[in-house]
C-alpha cells in the first residue's frame, strides 16, 4: 500500500505539536510532507525548520492553500479561507501572490499543493501560473450535507461524488476522474484523508477517516483504546487483492487536533496516543514491506508512471463499526461512480453519471456557487430509497411476482460473495438471498452486477431452488432516479421519459404522476439534461415483457423506469443498464 | 494563554450530538451546563453518561479486525 504522511504548519496552534508531530514520523522511518501556508512563508523558523526536515529526512516542502491570510492577500480573500469559492479573478490573483511567495522563499515552484478542494478553475488557474505543480490535495470524499448538518450548517464544503483514491481530475469538473489524457487536467490528485467507505456514505465523512481525531470526534473510541484507526488502515491495505495489487492511503492530522478542541471532550493526550497508534502501526507495516512512504511529489510521479488515465477501480466495502455485518461495493470509471448495497438485494445507493460530463467550477461568479459536488442520479440517502415512511425514493431494486402475490428485493438482505476487476471488466456477485411469497412460493435469488466500459451495466438475476419449479415468476428491474446534488428536489422539466415498445412512448416530465406502459418493450429510457445523460435499461427482444415509464409529482419529485421479463421455473434473466452522454 | 486552552470546559450538547450534530453547550457556574440549539441541559457527569450511551450503538467498538479477519467479515 502506498502512504502518505502529511503535515501543515499551524496557524492556529502551539508550534511545538506539529514539530512533536514530525519527531512522532520520523521516529517511525515516515517520510512527511510539510505543507506550509502563505503567512508561515513569512515566518524564519518555519522556513528553516522546512529545509531541515527536507534535508535530514527527505521530506518535502509542499504549500498550503487554506488560511488566506498575509500580505496583499488578506484584502483579497477577506477572511474567505477556500481558494474554491473566490470568483475566478480573486483565485488568480490570491495563488499568484502565494506563488510568488513560495518561489522567493524556496528558490523553486511547489510540486505538491494543498487544499480542502480544488474546483476546475481554480486548479486551471494554479496549473497555467505554477506548471510545475504536479500533484495536489483536491476533495474530501463525500463531504457534503451530513457534514453540513453535523457542523451546525456552517461548513460549506460541498464534494460529493468523487473518487475515494487518488485520481486524473477532468479539466470540466475536478471531482471527476478524466476519461483520457486530452480530458485531464494535468494533475494527480488525492483525496484529503481515506473515508470508511460504508460509514462516510451512511453518515458523515469526518468521523470515520484516516485521522484518529475524527473518531475521537465521532466518539468512535473509547479513550486511548481504538482499534477502529488501525482496522481502516487494513480494509484499505485489503483492496489490492481487487485493484491490480494496489492500495493508498493517507494521514493528514493538524496539530489544532491535538490540543484542546472543539471536537472532542478528551484531554489531547487522548488524541497524541491515537496519532502514535496509528503512525507506529503504519511504521511497523513499511519496517515489514506491507507500505512504501512517500513525499506526495514521489506519490504522484509514481501514479503518473504505473496507473494510467480511465483504469476502473472497484471498493469492497465491510461495516465494522456498529457490527452490523453490511457490505458495500463500489466501483468507478470515467463513465461513472456506483455504489451496490448488498443489504438492500444489491440495489443502486449511489450513481453519479460522469458520462455526462457535467461542468462545474464554484465561487460567487458561477451559477453553482459553493455546490461542488458532481451531480447524482440516485443518492439513497438524501432521497429516500427505499419505502420506510411514505413513499420511496431514488433506487433500484427488483420486483418479483408470483400471481397476486409480490416482493421487493430491496428488503432481501444479503452479503457480497465474489469481486473481480480484470482488463477493464469488473464484478460483484451477492449471496443467495432467500424468499417467500406471501403464498407459501420460495426459493433464492442470486444478483451479478458486472460494469463495463462505455457506461454499460449488466445485471444478471438468477432464480434457484424454487419450491415449485413449474412457478412462473414475473420480474421487473425498477431505477427510480432524480438528477441531483444535495437532499433538496431540482427542477426536473426537461426530463424526456421514453419505451422502445408496442407502442414506442415518449413523454415529457411535468410532474403530473402520469404513467405509460408499452408491451414487448425492450428498452425503457430517461434523457435528464440536468446531468447530460440517458439512462437506460435494455433487454434483448425475445425476452422482453413489458415496460413502463412514471413521471413523479411534486411530493415525489422522481421519475421511475420499469422493465419487466417473465421466467417459468428457475433460470435467469439478465438486463443492461447503460449510461449515455447527451451534451448539448 | 494558548488559545485552545478555552476548550478545557466544552462539551458537545448530548441531545444534538445523538442526530449528528456538533453543538458546543455553554458552561455556567457549578458545572452545569446548557444547549443553545435545543433545550437540553445538564451536568458534566449526566452529559458524560449519555455520551456513554451514544457509543452502545457501535457493537464492535473495541474490535480489532487484522487484515486477514476483513477478508473473512
Amino acid at each position: 500500500m502506498h502512504l502518505n504522511v502529511l503535515h501543515r504548519t499551524p496557524s492556529d496552534a502551539v508550534y511545538s505539536i506539529f514539530k512533536r508531530q514530525q519527531d512522532l514520523a520520523h521516529s517511525f522511518n515516515l517520510k512527511t510532507t510539510v505543507f506550509v501556508s502563505y503567512s508561515d512563508l513569512f515566518n524564519e523558523e518555519v522556513v528553516k525548520d522546512a529545509f531541515q526536515y527536507e534535508r535530514e529526512f527527505g521530506d518535502e516542502i509542499g504549500l498550503s492553500i487554506h488560511a488566506l491570510n498575509g500580505p496583499g492577500v488578506s484584502k483579497i480573500a477577506r477572511t474567505q479561507n477556500c481558494i474554491w469559492l473566490l470568483n475566478a479573478s480573486a483565485k488568480r490573483e490570491v495563488l499568484d501572490i502565494i506563488l510568488r511567495k513560495f518561489r522567493e522563499i524556496c528558490g523553486r515552484p511547489p510540486v505538491s499543493v494543498g487544499s480542502y478542494h480544488f474546483d476546475s478553475s481554480a486548479l486551471r488557474i494554479l496549473k497555467e501560473l505554477e506548471p510545475g505543480v504536479e500533484t495536489v490535495i483536491g476533495g474530501c470524499f463525500e463531504e457534503g450535507v451530513r457534514v453540513f448538518h453535523g457542523c451546525n450548517h456552517s461548513w460549506y464544503l460541498f464534494n460529493e461524488g468523487m473518487p475515494w483514491n487518488p485520481w486524473y481530475p477532468s479539466q470540466s469538473h475536478s471531482l471527476r476522474p478524466a476519461a483520457d489524457e486530452k480530458d485531464s487536467s494535468g494533475i494527480v490528485a488525492v483525496p484529503h484523508l481515506m473515508r470508511d467507505m460504508t460509514l462516510s456514505y451512511e453518515g458523515r465523512n469526518d468521523f470515520w477517516a484516516s485521522h484518529p481525531p475524527n473518531v475521537i470526534r465521532g466518539m468512535g473510541n473509547d479513550a486511548s483504546f481504538c482499534p477502529y484507526d488501525l482496522n481502516l488502515v487494513d480494509q484499505f491495505r485489503m483492496q489490492e487483492e481487487w485493484n491490480d495489487g494496489y492500495s493508498y492511503y493517507n494521514t493528514f492530522v493538524s496539530a489544532s487536533w491535538l490540543t484542546w478542541n472543539h471536537n472532542s471532550e478528551y484531554p489531547p493526550e487522548v488524541a497524541w496516543e491515537l496519532y502514535t497508534k496509528q503512525l507506529r502501526y503504519l511504521g511497523e507495516l513499511k519496517k515489514s514491506g506491507e507500505v512504501h512512504d512517500s513525499t506526495l511529489a514521489e506519490y504522484g510521479r509514481w501514479h503518473r508512471a504505473y496507473r494510467p488515465v480511465g483504469q476502473p477501480e472497484v471498493y469492497w466495502a465491510k461495516e465494522m463499526l456498529y457490527g452490523s455485518h453490511k457490505h458495500y461495493f463500489w466501483f468507478i470509471d470515467p463513465s461513472r461512480r456506483i455504489l451496490i448495497d448488498a443489504t438492500q438485494g444489491g440495489a443502486v445507493g449511489d450513481l453519479r453519471p460522469y458520462a455526462g460530463r457535467v461542468p462545474v467550477a464554484t465561487g460567487p461568479d458561477t451559477a453553482n456557487r459553493e455546490i461542488a459536488s458532481y451531480p447524482f442520479l440516485i443518492q439513497s440517502q438524501h432521497r429516500s430509497g427505499n419505502a420506510h415512511h411514505c413513499q420511496d425514493g431514488a433506487r433500484t431494486t427488483l420486483l418479483l411476482s408470483n400471481g397476486k402475490a409480490e416482493l421487493d428485493s430491496s428488503f432481501l438482505r444479503s452479503k457480497i460473495a465474489a469481486v473481480t476487476n480484470t482488463a477493464g471488466e469488473a464484478s460483484v456477485t451477492l449471496t443467495p438471498a432467500k424468499f417467500q411469497f406471501a403464498n407459501g412460493l420460495k426459493g433464492e435469488l442470486t444478483t451479478r452486477h458486472i460494469f463495463l466500459p462505455q457506461g454499460q451495466i449488466k445485471t444478471e438475476r438468477t432464480i434457484s431452488n424454487l419450491s415449485d419449479p413449474q412457478a412462473e415468476l414475473t420480474l421487473t428491474e425498477y431505477f427510480k432516479g432524480a438528477p441531483g446534488r444535495t437532499e433538496y428536489p431540482e427542477d426536473m422539466h426537461g426530463i424526456r421519459l421514453g419505451i422502445d415498445g408496442n407502442p414506442k412512448r415518449q413523454m415529457e416530465f411535468d410532474y403530473s404522476g402520469e404513467a405509460f406502459e408499452s408491451v414487448a418493450a425492450t428498452m425503457v429510457y430517461a434523457e435528464v439534461p440536468q446531468t447530460r445523460t440517458r439512462i437506460e435499461l435494455a433487454t434483448v427482444a425475445g425476452e422482453a415483457k413489458s415496460g413502463a415509464v412514471k413521471a413523479g409529482h411534486l411530493f415525489s419529485p422522481y421519475f421511475t423506469l420499469f422493465l419487466t421479463q417473465s421466467l417459468k421455473g428457475n433460470g435467469k434473466i439478465i438486463t443492461w443498464t447503460n449510461l449515455k452522454n447527451i451534451e448539448p | 494563554m494558548d488559545q485552545s486552552e478555552k476548550y478545557r470546559t466544552l462539551m458537545r450538547c448530548p441531545v444534538c450530538f445523538s442526530r449528528d450534530t456538533d453543538v458546543l453547550m455553554v458552561p455556567e457556574a457549578g458545572g452545569h451546563h446548557y444547549c443553545p440549539k435545543c433545550s437540553f441541559n445538564g451536568e458534566e457527569s449526566e452529559v458524560r453518561g449519555m455520551y456513554r450511551d451514544i457509543q452502545k450503538k457501535f457493537h464492535w467498538m473495541t474490535k480489532r479486525f487484522t487484515l486477514e479477519e476483513q477478508r473473512k467479515l
